[in-house]
């Protein structure tokens, strides 16, 4: 991994003082050991403070949404970045060639504390750049050690009153940060349901009913287009199991409208709630 | 829909029917053109198309007291606006199975095709729907219900 923190610091400059882009997304150490933060800038000199290590564990494939008005922006990419990238892409939010994609294989990131493989990485099925421009090292391969939707049959397969006690339980938990919106490259609405006060979809209080009505809602919204990156499980501080949600939408339109696995590649076809087929499953005569 | 509100003490199944305007919502009318009886308890809401059915729209209704939600458009291939309901279809098989997924009985949450001529069609899903609410109960959401250790392992 050193190697290639060196390469990305030099490649970084190089790009910078060339002005063929105008930012560069990386990450940096942070202030405790073990722990890296995300680094944007313009500085040439500061690319010296780039790093690359198991503990990158921020996705900042949503950050070119901000940063490419003013221009291209290199970032770094590994699978979950570069299938963020490809979300904003097909979502047109970004514009290819505002972007400027440098491929990292990844072999899994892990937790500053216990040292262990994140649960977002265990589950992960991509850790090679699905789309780069250029690549720095080998693709890792790294096998998803984590059955896709295990978590979902084991949940679907508890009873019903357990179920609702489950995420009701979870739902309690929330304490509407939001965070889960803002780091998803999903969720690039220009206003947000939950901050539309006037019309009030959502109200301020926090109870289990409009905890629930914002976690079943950005589901709902997120739905076919999300890339199972598994942020938004992450940066929740209240550790609401939100991927067990999220995946449950991803499993049913696989069983209903066949295999589903988006952003991929920049030609998919149409993703499956913004289609349909005359044919599809009817349940509802 | 004031009887139901005036026996007090007795619980009613609160219903709220989402209707699309060229189909089911000219059902129901025809249902009271031709005074059949479905129970009041079932309160009809116009949309435009079954493909406006907005998943929050539902969620709302549950949290502000329904216990049951109906939406009904037109047959498939015959929506006003040629594919409204079909991508109506897709999203509500998803958000059908992800409200059960997460605690809903399925009963509260049905979705049925009703044309402008099958008001008995209408009649009898209501009662149908009431009536299986009505073995349910209230639908309490917002219980403050915390338990520990419920963890899936
Ligand atoms: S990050 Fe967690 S606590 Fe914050 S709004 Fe999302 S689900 Fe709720
Ligand atoms: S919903 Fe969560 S897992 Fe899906 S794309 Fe957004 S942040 Fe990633
Ligand atoms: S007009 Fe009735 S479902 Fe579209």
């Amino acid at each position: 991994m050193s190697d290639i923190q060196e390469a990305m610091r030099s490649r970084a400059k190089e790009l910078l003082e060339s002005g063929e882009v105008n930012a560069v997304i990386g990450w940096e150490a942070g202030r405790f050991e073990n722990q890296t933060t995300p680094l944007i800038t313009s500085q040439a000199a500061k690319t010296q403070r780039l790093v690359f290590n198991e503990y990158c564990v921020n996705n900042l494939g949503k950050y070119p949404r901000d940063l490419t008005a003013k221009g291209k922006v290199a970032i770094f990419a590994r699978g979950c970045e570069s299938r963020a990238i490809i979300r904003l892409l097909s979502d047109e939010v970004i514009k290819r060639e505002n972007v400027y994609i440098i491929g990292i294989g990844c072999p899994g990131m892990r937790d500053r504390t216990t040292g262990e493989l994140l649960k977002k990485c265990a589950e992960c099925r991509h850790g090679d750049p699905v789309i780069y421009d250029e690549m720095l090292g080998e693709p890792q391969a790294k096998p998803a050690t984590q059955e896709r939707f295990a978590e979902i049959q084991k949940i679907e397969a508890l009873p019903r009153a357990e179920r609702e006690a489950y995420f009701t339980n979870a739902f309690s938990k929330c304490i509407r940060c939001y965070a889960c919106r803002n780091v998803c490259p999903c969720c690039t609405c220009r206003q947000c349901f939950v901050d539309q006060r006037r019309e009030g979809w959502l109200g301020k209080q926090n109870n289990i009913a409009e905890n629930r009505f914002y976690g079943l809602t950005r589901v709902m919204h997120v739905g076919d287009r999300c890339i199972e990156c598994g942020e938004c499980e992450r940066v929740c501080p209240m550790d609401l199991p939100l991927m067990s949600l999220n995946r449950k939408v991803i499993y049913d339109i696989n069983n209903l409208f066949g295999e589903y696995e988006t952003a991929l590649s920049l030609d998919e076809p149409p993703s499956a709630l913004t289609t349909y087929k005359v044919d599809d499953v009817e349940e509802f005569m | 829909m004031s009887m139901v509100e005036t026996t007090p003490g007795a619980w009613e199944p609160k219903i709220v029917a989402f209707c699309c305007h060229w189909c089911t919502y000219t059902g129901a009318d025809l249902a009271g053109l031709n005074r059949m009886n479905y129970p009041a308890n079932v309160r009809v809401l116009r949309i435009p198309c079954s493909g406006r059915m907005n998943p929050q729209y539902a969620l709302d209704a549950l949290n502000k007291g329904c216990d049951g939600v109906l939406v009904c458009g037109c047959h498939p291939g015959d929506c006003h606006y040629s594919t409204g309901n079909y991508f109506a279809r897709r999203r509500m098989l998803v958000f059908k199975r992800l409200l059960e997924y997460q605690g809903l009985e399925p009963e509260r949450f049905q979705v049925r095709w009703i044309s402008g001529a099958e008001a008995g069609k209408f009649r009898d899903t209501v009662t149908e729907v009431v009536e299986q609410v009505r073995a349910l109960g209230p639908l309490h959401l917002n219980h403050e219900l915390v338990l520990s250790g419920m963890e899936v392992e």
